[in-house]
């Protein structure tokens, strides 16, 4: 009964908690400071700044003019042809872009200005076709000058562009086989770092893709002709030969001042909450109060990151506002500012602030006074900066380790989302690193709020972090387990991102990858539950279970595979449903030619090899560590069905990176497999039977691929590419089934019985 | 009602070892007030810390209604009013907002802290401060703020860390009285004070600590027996003249 009042509290309990550091910290004229003062000052500030010294060169005339660009032509077509061929692009392509200006309807709403220029195109508009918009004059405008080869100092058009002479280069030919001169070839040389060059490539390509595709299909349609395309595009992208000279990108500067400002908003709360209170002696009566520390440690985590994420919104406020009232969106590159964009990067500057609203409570939870707290952050916050500064680099892109790098990731990312270039599969892995990174932050102030030893002084709390247990202990503790995955979770891209690019045999690779797979899955685990005084036999459940177990992980292992290969291509439809026929048709085709090729180069190895890093390796090692140190340790305290879920996914989010190819595909059926090896684990008490199954899952799946040839002469084989057939598919699932069940049936052997 | 036994604990200040606390025991029965004395330093303070389980004793035990401060601390926290020395407020909550803040954490209904802020407030002689951020408060007001928070529970046993720092004459006497009617309620009081007069007054039985160590235990009529002298005071002076002589003893030798 005396525990009730605690029941009843504890799920009002952290909002309670939550709302009392908000009141406390939101209360306090400083926060209002950051959080109001600064981005109404620095934007105004900085917009202008950049206004008159930064941009300035870039923008061509003042803001209420469209930017001029500069088209550079070299073409063995005659003058007249070339301007009646710019006429005609920019032209045409008006009456489709300008969504005001649907057919048949007239202009009336137009300001006088563009009243004139309309009229003046009346005369040149085709009959059928929407009158020409109010810009097209300004079109027109940007220069349009031909290039002439000077036989005595010959420079191609690639270098004029590479120096920044025009803004892209067009070369126009009539196309091959083209007799009456009507379809042409254009050519397009850009220079991607200069966002002039990109926005007049933008333009460009806009106009011509437009002419293409519905200019020329009506007008064509009425002629009842031809209905192929007329400009056929090529496009070749030069590097500056002048990288000083490069602007810096605007679409990276905002993320970084956005970080920036967040960082601001969250440091005086995090260190008043935590260092602040110690100092003014209210954390010893919180924590003489019958709660949880963790829990008031969230609810402080809480407060932090709703004034860092107030900051946030106000900025990106600020900064919208800036950009609305200095129209600055030409700045940037992409199809401007949209509100899914803008959307993106909140929701990134919300996990970034989230992140570092852990990382500064790690840090200030640690310190005893404010002065202190501060002493700690402003190394953090100039470490920090480095990496700012870093994502600011021109070319710099979101792959390999840098998509794992702290706060790179997020900045790269949201410049990314900004200039509309964005991919999946790099995103997910920032985001997912990120808020690894945030949730081991969490658990490290965890440890260190509020111990004796920052309360009451004495010396040595982050000693506490690393102590070696006096006694063995018979599981690795969650939180070692959490913060040797964040390390390896980083380790595991960088090394396999090193296999991607190496260049030697084969074979050689295939051994330095089982030696990866070793030093990551098993010597480092290894040593981290040594240190942590860990038997190996109840720490990762290394011992022998009862036969019925190994026998059912035989059936497993030699069962499961059909269906596991049919999920994979059945993503197939997944991807239909989400990005049409062609792609994952395509995607589909993609699978079995890289399958096919990956099969024949492992022919040239020698089974042997195959069997120990496929097979062997791969299951020792993956057992090890997903089923041995990571599940065995979540079954502590955590209902056995979500620890198993949590280390399959965990176990499927490793295989999405394997190979130096992100599959995505692999993520559902890895995890699949993740939870039946799980289930095997805790029913047996041991990883043997999983190691055993998982050996000859991948040993049958590798060597069906290996001796293809050999099993495609018996007529009851598929042929290579073939699918599965169906009939193998529901053995597969029959069987898999009824093991899963009868694991169920068999008695539980628990990880601490003697055997 | 309280249990303390052998409890102990050390320090490390750099190389060197702290004997804090040396093998301390007590009892405390409810409805008694027990003055844990002693000069600065000698060891009140942690060993109030560890019987709420805040610090962990390096040997020796703590137990309240028979739970064990070591092994749920949680248990002890809820049955304790604990009021430290060095205990603050929040600058920018009122105190009505703190006392109903901490009502909440220790997990009582609504209507509940109402009431009992009602009858603190009279008790306590809070008046219309409660109701102003602690920033604006004075050191007596914020010190019975602190104490309503202690009490806010109502809680059987109840530990005073120098529940009259910095408070002039009056504000001690309200509190001292407070005091002397928890006892009339069958609390379990441990008082830590240099406030020796009021402590003779209020107090059933003393633990005199020195360096950690417990130096006598019992009644005032006990610890007259024991050390011949009148009052507290003489008894205090003693005590510590004592063991400088000891030390300068042990010195020579």
């Amino acid at each position: 009964m005396s525990d009730s009042p605690a029941r009843r509290v504890g799920g009002l309990r952290l909002r309670r908690l939550a709302l009392k550091e908000l009141r406390e910290t939101l209360r306090d004229r400083r926060t209002i400071i950051t959080l109001f003062a600064m981005p109404l000052l620095v934007y105004p500030i900085l917009s202008l700044i950049f206004r008159t010294f930064l941009f300035s060169t870039l923008m061509s005339g003042t803001s209420d003019e469209p930017v001029k660009f500069n088209y550079m032509v070299e073409s063995e077509l005659d003058d007249e042809k070339l301007m009646a061929i710019r006429e005609q692009l920019f032209k045409v392509t008006e009456m489709f872009l300008n969504p005001n200006q649907e057919a048949g309807q007239e202009t009336d709403e137009v300001s006088d200005a563009s009243k004139t220029n309309a009229d003046e195109e009346v005369q040149l508009s085709v009959p059928g076709l929407p009158k020409p918009g109010p810009e097209i004059a300004s079109f027109l405008e940007h220069d349009w000058t031909r290039y002439a080869l000077d036989p005595e100092n010959p420079v191609s058009l690639e270098d004029l562009i590479r120096k920044g002479e025009a803004d892209v280069g067009l070369r126009i030919n009539v196309r091959k086989g083209e007799r009456r001169g009507f379809g042409y070839k254009v050519e397009i040389i850009q220079n991607e770092s200069r966002a002039n060059s990109r926005s007049a490539t933008r333009v460009l390509k806009e106009r011509l893709d437009v002419f293409n595709r519905e200019g020329l299909r009506q007008r064509l349609k009425i002629l009842r002709v031809r209905t192929d395309v007329a400009f056929q595009m090529e496009e070749q992208k030069v590097e500056s030969s002048e990288p000083q000279k490069q602007p810096l990108s605007f679409a990276a500067l905002i993320p970084l001042m956005l970080v920036l400002m967040t960082i601001t908003g969250a440091v005086y709360p995090a260190i008043d909450l935590t260092a602040g209170e110690r100092e003014r002696g209210t954390l010893e009566t919180l924590v003489a109060a019958p709660i949880p520390r963790i829990s008031i440690l969230m609810s402080k985590f809480i407060a932090v990151l709703t004034v860092a994420v107030l900051t946030a919104t106000l900025n990106v406020a600020g900064i919208l506002v800036t950009i609305w009232a200095f129209q600055l969106e030409s700045m940037l590159g992409g199809g401007g500012l949209t509100w899914p964009m803008i959307a993106k990067v909140f929701a990134l500057l919300i996990l970034f602030a989230g992140f570092f609203s852990a990382l500064l409570l790690a840090v200030t939870s640690y310190a005893r006074s404010f002065k202190e707290a501060q002493a700690y952050l402003i190394p953090i916050i100039l470490l920090s900066l480095a990496p700012g500064l870093m994502a600011l680099t021109p070319g710099l892109s979101l792959n390999g380790p840098l998509a794992v790098a702290p706060m790179v990731n997020i900045l790269l990312l949201a410049r990314d989302v900004l200039e509309g270039q964005a991919e999946l599969v790099p995103a997910m892995i920032a985001v997912l690193s990120t808020v690894l990174y945030g949730f081991v932050a969490i658990l490290v102030a965890a440890k260190i709020f509020g111990t004796d030893a920052i309360l009451y002084g004495s010396s040595g709390s982050w000693k506490d972090l690393f102590v070696r247990p006096t006694e063995p202990i018979d599981r690795v503790p969650t939180p070692t387990v959490i913060t040797c995955l964040a390390l390896l979770f980083p380790a595991n891209f960088v090394l396999i991102g090193y296999l991607g690019r190496f260049q030697g045999p084969l074979a050689t690779r295939l051994m330095l990858m089982g030696l990866f797979t070793f030093l990551t899955f098993m010597a480092f685990p290894y040593l981290v539950s040594a240190f942590q005084r860990v038997k190996v036999s109840s720490g990762f459940g290394f011992r022998m279970p009862r036969i019925s177990f190994i026998l059912l992980a035989v059936v497993l292992g030699c069962s499961l595979w059909p269906m596991v290969m049919s999920i994979i291509t059945g993503w197939q439809y997944v991807l239909e449903f989400f990005q049409g026929a062609v792609e994952s048709q395509a995607w589909h085709d993609r699978l079995i030619e890289f399958g096919k090729a990956q099969a024949a180069s492992l022919r040239e190895i020698n089974p042997a090899i195959i069997a120990v890093t496929f097979a062997f390796l791969p299951a020792l090692c993956e057992e090890w560590f997903f089923r041995g140190f990571l599940l065995r340790s979540l079954l502590k305290d955590r209902p056995v069905w979500l620890a198993i879920t949590i280390s399959a996914v965990v176990f499927g989010l490793f295989h999405v990176l394997s190979n130096s190819v992100v599959a995505m595909d692999r993520l559902l059926p890895t995890t699949l497999v993740g939870i039946v090896l799980g289930w095997l684990c805790y029913r047996s008490g041991s990883i043997i039977p999983g190691i055993l199954m998982h050996m000859l899952h991948n040993g049958i799946v590798v060597f069906l691929a290996y001796y293809q040839p050999q099993l495609s002469e018996y007529a009851w084989f598929p042929a290579e590419g073939a699918a599965i057939p169906v009939s193998w598919i529901g053995v597969s699932a029959l069987v898999s089934l009824a093991c899963v069940f009868a694991l169920q049936l068999l008695p539980r052997q628990s990880f601490d019985e003697a055997n | 009602m309280i249990e303390i036994s052998q409890l102990a604990k050390s320090f490390s200040s750099g190389n060197r070892k702290i004997q804090a606390v040396r093998n301390v025991s007590f009892q405390v029965n409810a409805g008694e007030v027990f003055g844990l004395l002693g000069p600065n330093g000698a060891g009140k303070t942690t060993t109030m810390r560890m019987i709420l389980g805040l610090l962990r004793p390096d040997s020796g035990y703590a137990e309240i209604d028979g739970l064990s401060s070591n092994d749920q601390p949680d248990e002890i926290k809820r049955r304790v009013g604990f009021l430290s020395a060095s205990a603050g407020v929040y600058q920018w909550l009122t105190g009505l907002e703190i006392l109903n803040f901490f009502g909440d954490v220790y997990g009582m209904e609504p209507s509940e802290i109402d009431s009992r802020i009602k009858e603190l407030s009279e008790l306590l002689q809070l008046g219309d401060f409660v109701n102003q951020r602690c920033s604006t408060l004075s050191t007596g007001q914020k010190q019975r703020i602190n104490l309503a928070r202690a009490l806010i529970h109502d809680p059987p046993v109840m530990m005073l860390d120098e529940p009259t720092l910095g408070l002039d004459v009056v504000g001690s006497q309200v509190i001292f009285e407070y005091i002397d009617m928890l006892k009339q309620s069958e609390k379990a009081i441990i008082l830590c004070t240099h406030r020796l007069e009021q402590a003779q007054r209020v107090c059933d039985r003393f633990g005199l600590l020195h360096q950690g160590a417990m130096a006598h235990t019992g009644t005032l009529e006990e610890l007259r027996t024991a050390t011949g002298r009148k009052d507290l005071v003489e008894i205090f002076v003693d005590l510590i003249a004592q063991t400088e002589n000891s030390e300068s003893g042990a010195a020579h030798v």
